[in-house]
């Protein structure tokens, strides 16, 4: 007789909280665009930032890996920890800190080099590797947890550019996971890709929730629905309503939620 | 509730409730005419109730494939989603309560040849009465999204098992008293027991229009009062 385990993900048990954001403010020049927003991230899990164009939930997603240090114009107030640490502390180097966060953009841009350089770019530069048998182990095993190694196992000192969009995408994760990063961030990672690329990347970001605390931007409710078990609903830079998925959409609480989740004039 | 930036997903809900209400209208008539059918002991009227099933049953087929329409083509969620989940229910609810008021027309079809039974014509019409007003504030709840007129509703099913339980304990007396009577009360007992279902199917589809206003099914054990299933004998 076979054995059958089931999991029901309903029944996700409670996780550890891996960020901690309290009172974060964030202004653009005279533009406030993040107001006082506290939120709780679990360790393990899918965490969904939804919410109209402008409603800040992509400033939100670059504040946890200081990735607003770049933009002249920006300030931030308030403190956002991971495992308890201040990332904000003086003392953290923002180079270490993406290590440990790492980003998948909205358009895949892989470097314009070979597949395995993509992926072995970060392991190198933060000295992971001891030699290039090292190397060449975390290059396959992140390409295998992106899901890519069977398609690029024979090319890999093929361009990555030269990828299809859905495997530029996967390519980009695995480059983020190499560094062994406890948080992955994806900013709309599928908005360019068609419906079996989409999938492909929701698959694999239902596997990598067992390693990582993933939190992802996206426009699409039903990708939201279907990825996440948060979600958190941003309008213009307050964080409206943050819960599980299945309450969010089968019954939340606030009308501006209801209102945009079932596509209705607010 | 705002309207949807798609006017034609607000078109398609609204058809939808169009159809449920139409549905309704039709099985509120259909008990009031079986009682009545009884009552008069009018054949025709029965007849006419029998008949009048297939449109029901058809409702419920249009109001199905709408919603699942509606499902494959707009993704609902939230509200949107609960008014999806509650039409289903309603119709296949209603559906079942159309199929009761068929039940009884079809056993007044054979009451018709036998006396009638010292008063429970009027008590079974009573009882028919009080659950299609059940009927009637339930369809009410539902249109205009009235949680509490849905759980007023809900308290009074007690009343319809209370009936029931007198009708029981009337026919098995009816029934010891002379053997004649068997036939004619086991077909009435059906008949009540027909109308007591209707006002549990009744109650379920308060508790499914409390679920879309408020987003939960009301957990608090509701009142209930049929206990003839512990009857033993008459005493």
């Amino acid at each position: 007789m076979e054995d059958f385990t089931y999991v029901d993900r309903a029944m996700s048990t409670q996780q550890d909280i891996k960020i901690s954001a309290r009172g974060v403010q964030v202004y653009y020049g005279d533009n406030h665009a993040i107001k006082d927003v506290d939120v709780e991230i679990d360790d393990k899990t899918v965490t969904a930032f939804i919410g109209p164009s402008g409603c800040g939930k992509s400033t939100f997603l670059r504040c946890i890996n200081r990735m607003n240090d770049t933009i002249d114009a920006a300030r931030m107030e308030g403190t956002i920890l991971i495992d308890g640490e201040d990332i904000y502390d003086p003392k953290v180097d923002s180079v270490q800190l993406r290590a440990k966060v790492g980003m998948v953009f909205q358009k895949p841009n892989p470097f314009p080099k070979s597949i395995y350089d993509n992926v072995a770019y970060g392991p190198k530069i933060h000295g992971m590797a001891r030699n290039k048998a090292d190397l060449d182990e975390i290059v396959e095993k992140s390409l295998r947890k992106a899901a890519l190694w069977n398609e690029a196992k024979d090319r890999l000192n093929a361009p990555g550019t030269g990828l299809s969009g859905g495997q530029q995408q996967r390519l980009c994760i695995a480059r983020a996971i190499a560094t062994a990063p406890e948080v992955l961030l994806m900013d709309e990672p599928c908005s360019a890709l068609d419906p079996i690329a989409t999938a492909q990347v929701e698959e694999l970001i239902d596997e990598l929730r067992q390693s990582f605390s993933v939190v992802i931007v996206t426009h699409s409710m039903q990708q939201a629905a279907r990825v996440s078990q948060k979600t958190a609903f941003f309008h213009l830079g307050n964080l409206v309503e943050y819960d599980d998925t299945d309450k969010i959409f089968t019954n939340p609480q606030d009308p501006r939620t209801e209102s945009y989740i079932s596509g209705r004039i607010g | 509730m705002n309207e949807h930036i798609s006017s034609a997903y607000d078109r398609d809900l609204e058809s939808i409730t169009t159809l449920i209400m139409r549905m309704g209208g039709l099985v509120e008539e259909a008990i009031l005419k079986a009682a009545k059918s009884l009552a008069d002991r009018d054949i025709e009227l029965a007849e006419e109730v029998r008949a009048g099933d297939k449109a029901i049953d058809a409702l419920e087929e249009q109001i199905n494939e709408e919603a699942a329409r509606t499902i494959a083509l707009r993704a609902p969620v939230s509200k949107d989603l609960r008014s999806v989940l509650t039409v289903l229910r309603l119709a296949a609810s209603l559906e079942r309560i159309g199929d009761y008021a068929k039940n009884i027309a079809k056993r007044t079809s054979v009451l018709v040849g036998m006396s009638p039974v010292n008063g429970s014509d009027a008590a079974l019409r009573r009882m028919a009465r009080e659950v299609e007003q059940m009927l009637k504030d339930t369809l009410d709840a539902y249109i205009r999204n009235d949680a509490v007129l849905a759980e007023d509703v809900r308290q009074r099913d007690q009343e319809v098992d209370q009936m029931y339980n007198a009708l029981f304990r009337e026919f098995l007396t009816f029934m010891m008293e002379d053997p004649r009577n068997i036939t004619a009360c086991m077909h009435l007992h059906f008949m009540a027991k027909n109308i007591e279902r209707m006002g549990d199917l009744t109650t379920n589809m308060a508790e499914q229009v409390i679920y879309l206003v408020t987003g939960e099914m009301p957990d608090e054990a509701r009142p209930k009062d049929d206990k003839t299933a512990f009857v033993s004998d008459a005493g």
